[in-house]
């Protein structure tokens, strides 16, 4: 079995002939030993539950060992000295709470690479025993019977919180994870905050230049055209950008796949058009149509494809390395991301250059004169456990520990050491903290009245919210920050002014569907292609704009049709 | 002759090779099964379950096998045929070149890009193409409107080929330098004596003189046709030139390791292999013929 694993390993590695270098340096020597505990799992099972009369936070009484895959960010070191990912305040809280030891069987960068290795580990079906994936990893391994049914671990294990932070989305998590009627994975839940793109704008530039913020997409045009050529750096040169976009890989907009945290996609001016690519929309029959294929996409590519031409956007939109690149070196004027960008990439952003004054705003605004983006799901992540794992709730141990304990831990080290760390968060988090901080500051309130479940780090916000925001209180531009505790200053900064376009009246879109169907499993990839080759062809003026009727065409033709019928009957079911 | 013990000797030798392929070339060559499975990873290659040629029928519906195929054959023939003209000519420009100093500098210095691997490179490379970069700088200066190359779909096999044939002529030019030292040079002296000009003793002595190893070159580089490069274009590439610059390798990259259709991605990745092996074949038969190369 083990030679058969191998050979399936290796020849994945020698048709990609890439990786051949990480798949032979990564067989992880213990494929044999977790396969062994197959048997002696069965048994085992029922004692332990029964003995340990399911407590959340019970200890494990001999220790416990986890096999996992981590990522962390190659660039991150914020372990201290003589820290490791598999020994760090956050394993040896685990282990002095739950007796649970960490074992990394392997690493990767965060992002692509993971999804890789995740993706090879199901091929080779030499899973960790506990393995975040997402919803197309999920349905593969379900499908491969990789998964084991969480079902009654759940029901038995989960915390409160946890319950409650899933509860709250009204069934979306649950729906994720739920495969005839057992539970296979736990999902994570994140802030409604992140699936909310909004507009992110150098307000020193307008000033500079005597621009209004723009509230449609003809002035947002305007503004951007006018930071490409006016010259709001000051140095003489025409070197800055209006607006910013994607990098090569990266996605023009969210789709329902991957709906949240598109940083540096174009999603609200596809929205200012009432038009959602990527999404699944009720039709005017009541029908599942695809966003995509809409009309109103066709318009807002027009318009793009206008833009694009007059300079107003990035000219290596999809093209660059590094997105966040202009915005750092302070030679873009306009970005669309969620609230978190304080943390991302605007710290470096105002190292280089500490007048450059962020704002973000829930605009442009669409034909009726309101902000409608589409939204996503809570659940975009799913904490799997390895079938036949002996200690299926100690995935949940370990969420209960993080959820709990949160707010306790001195972050400076990065959470993402925390292992298999999924996120939990009521969905309105940054809205409650927003105003929750204001009261904080207007002396209405203290951090003593903010210690509310759930909201774990609210307490420790306000203790800390005075030291980063400085009189006068209601005007959030740059000069108004102390900016010397840069980790405080990120949270708050994307709280206030990231979250403050959240506080604004919106209409909200939701795709009907958020993860795929049978026929999409083979064919969706193909589709996607298609999309994403023929939208920037026609933004970047490589494919006249008729092209569009063509690609409705050929996606029908191509399985679209197949898929939509498909996911009428799933939103019907 | 033939010293039995001394032959022995040798097949200890080769025994480390041996092993060497049987464990990664010949044993996985088992998963090849995977084409025509409905691939399941967790019931493993042997519990799958047949759905015979499905796999295939679906590769060829795709106007993306079209595509991938033809790119991946024009960007290696194009490939081909620039490794061995432009290795070559430079080869006869360096040999006629009188100071040593000089083309053993040159030399060194054209082939130190073969060193470098093509994360590097195509970082590089789009640098120096960037739309502000080095090259659109000098275009400017002509009053040439900036271009923005790795979007022009157009452009892109070109400047694949180009920079590939750029990072490895230097080693190639080594190749035919080793050749060129193999002409007695007193067929340039008998021929200068006869008064034959520099382009006719080039013609008559020097030419003919590797038309072997050109021949030979030309002959084993067949077996390649289906090997475009997959870490320079991987590392290149963008949506925008899917349609002139996606190969082979880098769909079965997109669909196995991103997408996890194994099962499609081997079947693409077969049929890629079974084309190649056909290919080797036909060149070493014509490798035989031409230049009384033989292995067996």
């Amino acid at each position: 079995m083990k030679a058969t694993k191998n050979g399936l390993l290796l020849l994945l590695a020698v048709l990609l002939i890439a990786l051949t270098a990480c798949t032979s340096t990564n067989q992880p020597s213990n494929g044999g030993s977790t396969n062994e505990g197959l048997g002696a799992a069965a048994g085992n099972d029922e004692p332990t539950a029964a003995a340990e009369t399911a407590d959340p936070f019970g200890k494990y009484e001999s220790p416990v060992t986890i096999n996992v895959g981590q990522a962390n960010d190659p660039t991150d070191n914020s372990l201290p000295q003589g820290d490791t990912p598999e020994n760090n305040q956050y394993t040896r809280h685990i282990k002095e709470q739950l007796n649970i030891d960490t074992k990394i069987i392997w690493r990767t960068a965060t992002g692509k690479d993971y999804d890789q290795k995740v993706n090879l580990s199901i091929a080779s079906d030499d899973l960790p025993d506990l393995v975040i994936v997402n919803d197309a990893q999920l349905r593969q391994m379900v499908k491969a019977g990789q998964v084991e049914d969480l079902t009654e671990t759940f029901e038995k294990y989960a915390s409160p919180a946890i319950k409650g932070i899933i509860e709250k989305t009204e069934g979306r998590a649950l729906d994720a994870v739920t495969f005839d009627g057992k539970m296979m994975a736990l999902p994570n839940v994140t802030a409604r905050g992140d699936a909310v793109h909004t507009m992110w704008i150098r307000k020193d530039w307008l000033d500079k230049l005597g621009l209004e913020v723009p509230k449609t997409v003809e002035d947002l045009e305007k503004v951007a055209k006018a930071f490409a050529q006016g010259d709001p750096d000051g140095n003489g040169q025409p070197d800055t950008i209006g607006i910013a976009g994607q990098q090569a890989g990266g996605k023009l907009y969210a789709n329902f796949l991957a709906s949240s945290n598109n940083t540096f996609g174009l999603d609200p001016i596809f929205s200012a058009f009432n038009a959602y690519p990527g999404f699944w929309l009720e039709g005017e029959d009541g029908k599942p149509v695809y966003g995509s294929i809409q009309p109103q996409v066709r318009e807002a590519l027009a318009k793009l494809r206008d833009m694009y031409a007059s300079g107003a956007i990035d000219r290596e939109l999809s093209i660059r390395k590094d997105a966040a690149e202009p915005v750092v070196s302070g030679k873009a004027g306009i970005f669309f991301g969620p609230f978190w960008m304080g943390y991302w990439p605007l710290p470096d952003a105002i190292k280089n250059d500490p007048k450059a004054n962020w704002q973000s705003y829930a605009l442009p605004l669409d034909k009726n004169g309101e902000f409608s983006p589409h939204m996503a799901t809570p659940s975009t992540q799913f904490l799997a456990v390895r079938k036949g794992y002996e200690h299926p709730e100690a995935a949940l141990k370990l969420m209960n520990l993080l959820v709990r304990d949160e707010a306790k831990f001195d972050v400076s080290v990065t959470l993402n050491h925390y292992p298999v760390r999924i996120v939990y968060a009521p969905v309105d988090e940054i809205e409650y903290s927003l105003n929750a901080l204001k009261e904080v500051l207007a002396g209405t309130k203290t951090a003593a009245d903010l210690d509310i479940p759930g909201y774990k780090l609210l307490a420790d916000d306000a203790s800390k919210v005075g030291k980063a925001k400085l009189e006068p209180f209601d005007n959030n531009d740059i000069q108004y920050w102390n900016t010397d505790d840069i980790g405080t200053w990120s949270r708050m900064y994307s709280i206030f002014v990231g979250g403050a376009p959240l506080l604004e009246p919106r209409n909200e879109v939701y795709s009907l569907v958020y993860s795929q169907t049978k026929t999409m499993e083979s064919r969706w990839a193909n589709l996607e292609k298609l999309e994403t080759e023929t939208f920037l062809k026609i933004i970047m003026g490589a494919a006249p704009i008729e092209t569009f009727d063509k690609f409705v065409e050929d996606w029908k033709k191509q399985g679209g049709d197949k898929v939509t019928q498909e996911v009428e009957e799933e939103v019907k079911g | 002759m033939r010293n039995r013990s001394f032959e022995k000797h040798y097949y200890l030798m080769l025994l480390p090779g041996l092993i060497w392929l049987v464990l990664f070339n010949i044993v996985p060559m088992s998963g090849i099964v995977m084409a025509f499975q409905d691939f399941n990873p967790g019931a493993g290659i042997w519990k799958s379950e047949w759905i015979g040629l499905e796999n295939f029928e679906y590769m060829f519906v795709l106007s993306d096998s079209k595509t991938v195929l033809f790119n991946t054959i024009y960007i290696a023939v194009l490939k081909i045929i620039g490794n061995l003209i432009v290795p070559l000519v430079f080869a006869l420009m360096l040999n006629e070149l009188r100071l040593q100093i000089v083309k053993r500098w040159v030399q060194t210095i054209v082939y130190l890009p073969h060193f470098l691997s093509w994360v590097i490179l195509s970082g590089i490379l789009l640098d120096v193409f960037a739309f502000k970069g080095p090259i659109n700088s000098v275009l400017g200066a002509f009053g040439v409107e900036p271009v923005l190359f790795f979007a022009r779909a157009d452009l892109f096999p070109y400047i694949i080929v180009g920079s590939d044939v750029w990072k490895e002529f230097g080693f190639n030019t080594i190749i035919y330098l080793a050749a060129l030292t193999s002409i007695n040079p007193a067929l340039y002296e008998a021929a200068a004596i006869d008064g034959a000009t520099r382009m006719k003793r080039l013609w008559h002595v020097t030419l003919p003189g590797i038309t072997t190893t050109i021949v030979l070159l030309a002959v084993l580089s067949l077996g390649n046709v289906l090997n475009a490069g997959f870490d320079q274009i991987f590392n290149l590439y963008n949506p925008l030139v899917y349609s002139s610059g996606d190969i082979i390798d880098t769909w079965v990259y997109r669909a196995g390791l991103l997408n996890l259709q194994f099962s499609l991605a081997t079947a693409m990745g077969l049929l890629k292999s079974v084309v190649s092996f056909i290919l080797i074949v036909v060149s070493y038969m014509l490798a035989s013929k031409f230049a009384n190369y033989r292995i067996f």
